[in-house]
């Protein structure tokens, strides 16, 4: 008995007539053979960019925020912009496991291990901005509240920046916990493949003593709704409480209404998008077309298209709200630091409007979300256009605030700045190169649920199997193990 | 039936042991570390000793690896307490500030043996506690690294004693001493003294922005070789030909301070002086005129001449511009219908103008009213004519010594070489300036000076008034007063201060009249003189008409030369405070530059300030356009920026500029000297030139500014949230217009009365007990910058050189916004200090995560710099963008060590020198890296305030309090206390003023504790900007009819 429905039309979720056995030898292949030369080329450029960015972090905080072009009217640039990013690529990968495990979206199988991976990487990545943006980055324990010898003094509740940091390490915590829970038991396969005594012992530890008794699939179905449960609420408030640092100010472009929805669209969007950039480079170094499917991709294209579609609906109402409440200062913000061109900053606008609103459209078209090229060149535009967008709210808004007298000089980074950013896509790609060798980047257990819907391979067997006797099933399947 | 059989893995198919196992512990409960047998937790492998073990080891190996030498400072008390002294009890003396012929009296703040502030001595009937920014800056200058420490002969450091020996032997007849202007009556006499021991000897004073014409121009016409004093509380209507009288002209302190009396405005009897104002190049004092017209710089003296006919009732003529000439005759006008009320000055140097200008003061009647000869002023003495002949006697070799104090000619004369060549003819030369400059170093012996605040001595600013100076501080370095060198080597056997102290007891009423003149700083005559003109011969007008009228016409493009406020004519180079102070009307710090008008711009530069895009580009972008600018055979190359306010045809440029980098690290290559372009026009410098080529070179050059956008009206409204201001006639047509514009925009939120409680959803507070205020009267603020300079000493806030200003890193906690409005190339100018608005509802205190920024009860907004983490949200958040951050080391006050090096230039560096450190205000923290500051409203003077109130058991009352930037404005512009308390000065300037107060971005609902009174212009040309708004109100009301 099945527990989705199947339809005749859709495609299957899994090409390639696998069977179990294959599935498992498909995905750890790549774990117990050597890392191929490209591997290593990639994973030292990434190594390398991550050591340029600790310098650039040692040079600031050795020298200060100084090392950055900020000024007394831009206070945040670069710094918060890599922030809201990294964030939002955090956002797809919880979202895929939690949200579509609780809709119960069978794809979701193939793709949810590598952009969990990617959503605690970003994650990472992302918390490296507000800890090194303080001035004073060794007092940033003052955030934490705890009972402290420091009298009376306690964090402030009504900042958005402290609800930042609940936000975030929630999020980090309950996205982790749920993406290790799901890798005990491929961590376990793994293990009982292990060819060394040392990767035994490792895959060991990190399977915590999986067996695959009943009880272990058990507690762990149950874990995993619980924190898809949990993780359903967070992927809504992480980026709902990241645009509360900029909806509850005063200045004009960032005090706005619209931006809890606005962001987490947002943030769905270029996390898809960042998704699509990994998992077209996965399938193809890792052979795993079988696995990572274009339903797939077309799936993750529509998603793109929605919410960018959700985003330029937003930026359009900006606009319009700019214009209609008559408020002259949103009106400058909108209508002339941003939406007028030839302004100081109006490349980065339109340069956000052409890759988020404009170029996504083209995925209205089947061909085009089955196109892989189109696809990976379109994941990078949509990332670019996402990164323009936070510039766009940070910078343009501040530089031209309320006081014509305080205007700000041109604000572009300085080599330390792009440097930090530089070093946290290191960081993400030396860990991402890491889990590629070390971890299965499929989920092994749950592509082999699927398997029962979608595989061709099980279908036609499966009555074959219901026919034999006990011996000759035994005999036939025991040199699998 | 046999029982079928189930199973769900080979295990338990099999039933192997592997499996039993799993299902015997699959359920259980207990914690596993009872599993062996029986043995207890503390005996397993790695017991709580090991860890203890493990853990000292790993903290103690951790400690001796990071352990690092902390400087050792040590702090020694006194043996034997000085009387004077309470450690953390500041004393003031009364003394006076003396540069160059300007002369301030001025109290001295001393903690713990340190001078550390400057402010106004209130018993001085001329300056009336006025400071200026120079004024303020000036202790700064006592600690500056690199005044003389020693005397030398032939640049090698020798003694006193050795200097005095070698004076004796190389002294030799004629003897000139080449000084800038004294105004100390007993150091004339010790000049003169001295002098009698040499025939033929005289004495010169050389003033490096000379007022010569004045001199001469008065000895035509009056037979006084003086100038007299000005009384602008007087004048109904100021007529000002290019004199900049309240930032560089004479006595700035005192004019701005009598100016502000006619600016006050009464809202019940609405009357202001009338200030018409005539120039070439936008100047500070310009910018303050309730009209300003343009002219030509070789059109000053038909201008003067104009005016003059036009006063004696026979019409302009000779004047082509249409605007102008209208001006002119308006001007006439109004000082015809107010004779006896008005008062015509010139910034000219030509003496031609000068006489033309004594005789309209004498048309309408100034003498005796606005213009007083009973006390002449005296801060400048120089006649350029005497100095010509010094340096073609010099030149001639007829000068045996020179004896050169204040003067710097090597610098400062427009014909510095042909002065240097002189002076290696003359035989002995001795400098005793205080520093290397351009001319000391050309000088065989340097007998350093004392810094005035190390010094006696005594001062004449007006005639019949006194004011003397006495140390604050032991004398720093192996220095001696000039005055001492003089009597030592004209056989004296006193010293100066004997001799002073003798000078003024016979004058004064013997000892105790020495000591109650000491205490007070002043000499003051009993009763003041009565004001009386003096007898006019007006001989010399038609000459002088006929002469102004046959000038020759200027050529294409035209120089003006002018003065700037904080660095004059280069005293101020040197000074870190003064280079940093942004300039009143081009904003711009650390540099000279030519200034251009918008019209020159768009034909010279390619840069049109209406083309938004132009604009921009202009504005955001710090490298300037160099030009190049030749006059004669001489040449500078200068960025060229766009001042609005300035003649088309005319480029103007600063002097004091491209000192040597001797005279201290803040005047190293910085600007360039602009005095070799001045020439000797008659017998007078003038300085401009009236023909002058520009070129752009192409080369680009960053200037510094702190402001970079000027006009508060954008492509979507008009900020008038901002920045109020209107003109008389607007205010008596309807004097509520301000007030009802507020309670319109309010209106949906309460209106005025209950905005506080209805524009918000949180509870509003009680307030009792001090509530601290501020207002700010926009119309007496003529943004000069004392203000910033003494806030910059009060509170320690630190320099951070130009690449620092480039990049927006300026550190003031006050600035004075300039805006522009209505007409670009003529535009009307408004100040607008704007510092922390101490919000009531503030946005900043709400957004930091650490509560490093919160409200005090007595409404104060104030920053805990050991809980702040530099997040910078709070300044992202300030709508009023008055936040500070500390973006490096510019304080050496940081924990990581050699992080200032490259980082930050030598001038910031120079900053925390041991030496530079002792201006520090003990009492107020020296914040480091990564945190944010900002005004404070002086806490630390309220705290002072409300302990002495507390002493006293009574409630604090206004005298109790006053913050820094209030106590140094000379125009009385910041007015600061109590608001709860009805009786103070705040209360009822509020109470008063109902229709002029506004707060800036009222409707944000942030209540801002700092009030402005808005500007209002005694001009019937309606304020563009505000006509402006109502035409688009009146089209919106009729598109919604």
């Amino acid at each position: 008995m099945h527990l989705k429905y199947e339809s005749q039309l859709r495609e299957p979720l899994v090409d390639g007539d696998k069977d179990y056995h294959q599935v498992t030898e498909d995905i750890v292949r790549p774990i117990e053979a050597k890392p191929t030369r490209l591997w290593y080329i990639g994973f030292y450029i990434a190594a390398a960019l991550l050591l340029f960015g600790v310098y650039s972090v040692y040079r600031e905080v050795t020298y200060g925020i100084g090392q950055w072009n900020l000024n007394k009217t831009v206070g945040w640039g670069w710094d918060i912009t890599n922030f809201v990013w990294w964030v939002g690529i955090g956002h797809a990968g919880t979202l895929i496991s939690a949200i579509l495990l609780l809709f119960r979206q069978g794809w979701r199988t193939g793709v949810n291990r590598a952009a969990e991976a990617m959503t605690i990487f970003a994650v990472m990545c992302a918390g490296q901005f507000p800890i090194f943006h303080m001035g004073r980055v060794w007092m940033a324990f003052f955030v934490l509240p705890y009972p402290n010898t420091r009298g009376p003094l306690w964090v402030n509740f009504n900042s958005p920046l402290l609800w930042d940091v609940f936000a975030i390490s929630t999020y980090f915590t309950v996205s982790l916990l749920f993406w290790y829970s799901g890798l005990l038991p491929d961590f376990a396969t793994v293990r009982d493949r292990a060819f060394t005594k040392l990767r035994k012992r490792l895959y060991g530890i990190a399977s915590f003593g999986w067996t695959g008794s009943t009880k272990h699939w058990q507690r762990h179905e149950s874990l995993s709704l619980v924190l898809a449960g949990l993780s359903t609420p967070l992927v809504l408030s992480v980026h709902t409480i990241v645009s509360f640092d900029f909806a509850t100010s005063v200045i004009p472009g960032w005090h706005t209404t619209i931006f809890p929805p606005y962001f987490v669209a947002g943030a769905v969007f270029s996390g898809f998008a960042m998704v699509q950039t990994l998992m077209i480079i996965v399938r193809k170094v890792f052979q795993m077309d079988d696995y990572i499917t274009l339903g797939h991709i077309e799936a993750m294209n529509k998603v793109i298209v929605l919410t960018g579609s959700i985003v330029g609906v937003a930026y359009l109402t900006e606009l319009f709200m700019g214009w209609y409440s008559q408020n002259k200062y949103e009106g400058y913000t909108f209508w002339y630091s941003r939406a007028y061109l030839f302004s100081p900053y109006g490349w980065s606008y339109w340069g956000m409007m052409a890759c988020n609103v404009i170029s996504p459209q083209i995925f209205w078209f089947r061909k085009m979300r089955r196109n892989l090229f189109v696809t990976f060149f379109m994941s990078i535009i949509v990332n670019i256009g996402m990164w323009f967008e936070r510039f766009v709210i940070i910078v343009t808004s501040l530089y031209r605030d309320y006081l014509p007298s305080s205007w700000s000089v041109y604000y572009s980074p300085t080599i330390w700045e792009i440097g930090f950013y530089a070093g946290t896509f290191g960081l993400f790609f030396v860990c991402f190169f890491l889990f590629a060798k070390y971890f299965p980047v499929i989920a092994i257990a749950e592509i082999k649920y699927v398997l029962k819907t979608s595989g061709e391979n099980y279908k036609s067997k499966v009555g074959h199997i219901e026919e034999q006797p006990l011996e000759a099933f035994v005999h036939e399947h025991a040199h699998h193990h | 039936m046999e029982q079928k059989k189930y199973w769900q893995s080979f295990g338990e198919l099999n039933q192997s042991e592997a499996y039993n196992k799993d299902v015997k512990d699959e359920f259980r409960e207990e914690l596993p570390f009872e599993a062996e047998e029986g043995k207890s937790f503390l005996d397993a492998k790695a017991p709580r000793r090991d860890f203890l073990k493990y853990l000292g080891f790993s903290t103690a190996a951790a400690a001796v690896a990071a352990s690092c030498e902390m400087p050792v400072k040590k702090a020694i008390p006194f043996a034997n307490k000085p009387e004077d002294i309470v450690p953390g009890v500041a004393n003031y003396y009364a003394t006076t500030y003396v540069q160059d012929g300007d002369v301030v009296s001025i109290l001295a703040k001393v903690r713990d043996g340190r001078p550390i502030k400057i402010e106004g001595n209130d018993l001085s009937p001329i300056t009336q506690g006025a400071t200026t920014a120079r004024v303020q800056a000036s202790v700064l200058d006592l600690y500056d690294t690199s005044r003389l420490r020693f005397p030398t002969i032939d640049g090698k450091e020798v003694t006193f004693e050795a200097v005095d020996k070698a004076a004796a032997a190389s002294i030799t007849g004629p003897v000139v001493v080449l000084t800038s202007t004294i105004t100390s009556p007993s150091t004339k006499e010790i000049i003169n003294q001295f002098l009698s021991k040499y025939p033929g000897s005289r004495h010169v004073t050389y003033d490096a922005v000379s007022y010569s014409a004045m001199i001469q121009a008065n000895e035509a016409t009056y037979g006084r070789k003086a100038i007299p004093s000005y009384h602008f509380e007087n004048a109904k209507v100021i007529v000002s030909l290019g004199a900049d009288f309240l930032g560089t002209w004479l006595g700035a302190a005192e004019f701005s301070k009598q100016y502000a009396a006619g600016k006050k405005l009464n809202e019940k009897n609405p009357e202001m002086s009338k200030h018409f104002h005539f120039e070439s190049v936008a100047s500070m004092t310009g910018s303050n005129a309730d009209e300003k017209y343009l002219h030509r710089p070789s059109e000053a003296g038909a201008v003067a001449a104009a005016l003059l006919s036009a006063v004696n009732g026979q019409g302009v003529a000779g004047i082509s511009d249409a605007r102008l000439k209208a001006g002119i005759e308006k001007a006439a006008k109004a000082l015809n219908e107010n004779k006896g009320a008005g008062l015509v000055v010139s910034g000219s140097n030509d003496v031609n103008e000068q006489i033309i200008v004594n005789a309209i003061n004498e048309a309408i009647g100034a003498g005796g009213k606005t213009i007083n000869w009973a006390a002449t002023l005296n801060y400048r003495q120089g006649v350029d004519a005497d100095f010509v002949q010094l340096v073609n006697d010099m030149n001639a070799g007829t000068v045996g010594t020179l004896l050169i104090y204040g003067a710097n000619p090597a610098y400062s004369w427009f014909d510095a070489e042909k002065f240097k060549a002189g002076l290696k003819k003359v035989k002995t030369t001795i400098s005793f300036n205080g520093k290397m400059d351009e001319t000391s170093e050309l000088c065989k012996i340097v007998a350093p000076d004392h810094h005035f605040l190390e010094s006696w001595g005594d001062a004449e600013p007006k005639t019949g008034y006194y004011s003397l100076i006495q140390p604050t501080i032991y004398p720093l370095f192996k220095t001696r007063q000039w005055q001492d060198s003089l009597l030592k080597w004209s056989g004296a056997s006193t010293d100066y201060l004997a001799y002073l102290k003798n000078y003024w007891s016979a004058k004064n009423g013997g000892e105790s009249g020495w000591d109650k003149a000491l205490q007070d700083g002043v000499i003051n005559p009993a009763a003041a003189p009565a004001a009386s003109g003096a007898s006019f011969n007006g001989g010399a007008v038609p000459g002088a008409v006929s002469a102004v009228s046959a000038a020759k016409k200027g050529g294409k493009i035209e120089l003006v030369l002018y003065e700037k406020v904080g660095i004059g004519a280069g005293q101020g180079a040197s000074n870190p405070w003064l280079q940093e102070l942004p300039d009143p009307v081009t904003r711009a710090t650390w540099d000279n530059y030519v200034i251009v008008s918008p019209a020159l711009a768009r034909t010279l530069l390619n840069i049109d300030l209406n083309n938004g895009g132009q604009a921009d580009a202009y504005e955001v972008n710090p490298p300037k356009k160099v030009v190049k600018i030749t006059a004669g055979d001489k040449s500078i190359e200068l960025p060229a920026l766009i001042i609005p306010g300035t003649h088309p045809d005319t480029i103007g440029i600063a002097v004091g500029y491209g000192r040597s980098e001797k005279v201290g690290k803040a005047a190293a290559n910085v600007g360039k000297n602009a005095f070799i372009l001045a020439a000797l026009s008659g017998s007078n410098v003038k300085f401009g030139n009236n023909d002058v080529t520009v070129t752009v070179t192409g080369d680009k050059y960053p200037v510094a500014l702190t402001q970079t956008h000027s006009r508060y009206d954008t492509t979507q409204g008009n900020r008038t949230e901002v920045m109020k201001e209107l003109t008389l006639a607007q205010y008596k047509h309807d004097p509520e217009e301000i007030l009802n514009e507020r309670k319109k925009e309010l209106a949906p939120w309460g209106g005025l009365e209950n905005f506080e409680k209805d524009g918000t959803i949180y509870p509003v507070f009680d307030k009792p007990g001090i509530k601290w205020g501020m207002s700010v009267d926009l119309n007496s603020c003529n943004g000069c910058g004392a203000c910033v300079v003494a806030c910059n000493a009060e509170n320690n806030i630190p320099v951070v050189g130009k690449p620092e200003v480039l990049r927006g890193h300026e550190m003031h906690w006050l600035r004075i916004d300039r805006y522009y409005s209505g007409d670009m190339d003529n535009p009307n100018v408004v100040f607008q200090p704007m510092m922390c608005q101490h919000c009531d509802n503030a946005p900043c205190e709400n957004v930091c995560p650490v509560a490093a920024t919160n409200h005090s009860t007595e409404g104060l907004n104030q920053m805990t710099y050991n809980r702040c983490i530099g997040t910078r949200y709070c300044a992202n958040n300030c709508p009023y963008k008055v936040r500070r951050f500390n973006w490096a080391d510019y304080t050496g006050a940081d924990s990581f060590p050699n992080n200032q090096e490259g980082e930050v230039n030598d001038v910031v560096i120079n900053m925390s020198d041991d030496l530079t450190r002792m201006v520090l205000n003990p009492d107020v923290t020296v914040r480091s890296r990564g945190v944010i500051e900002k005004c404070s409203f002086c806490v630390q003077r309220l705290q002072e305030g409300k302990l002495a109130a507390k002493k006293e058991s009574r409630p604090l009352e206004d005298k109790d309090v006053n913050v820094a930037c209030a106590q140094a404005c000379a125009s009385g512009c910041i007015t600061f206390g109590n608001v709860n308390n009805p009786e103070s000065e705040i209360s009822k300037i509020r109470k008063n003023n109902p229709n002029r107060s506004f707060y800036v971005l009222e409707q944000l609902h942030v209540l801002p504790n700092v009030s402005y009174l808005a500007k209002v212009r005694n001009s019937d040309e309606a304020v563009a900007a505000h006509g402006a708004e109502k035409k688009a109100e009146k089209h919106a009301e009729k598109e919604h009819a």
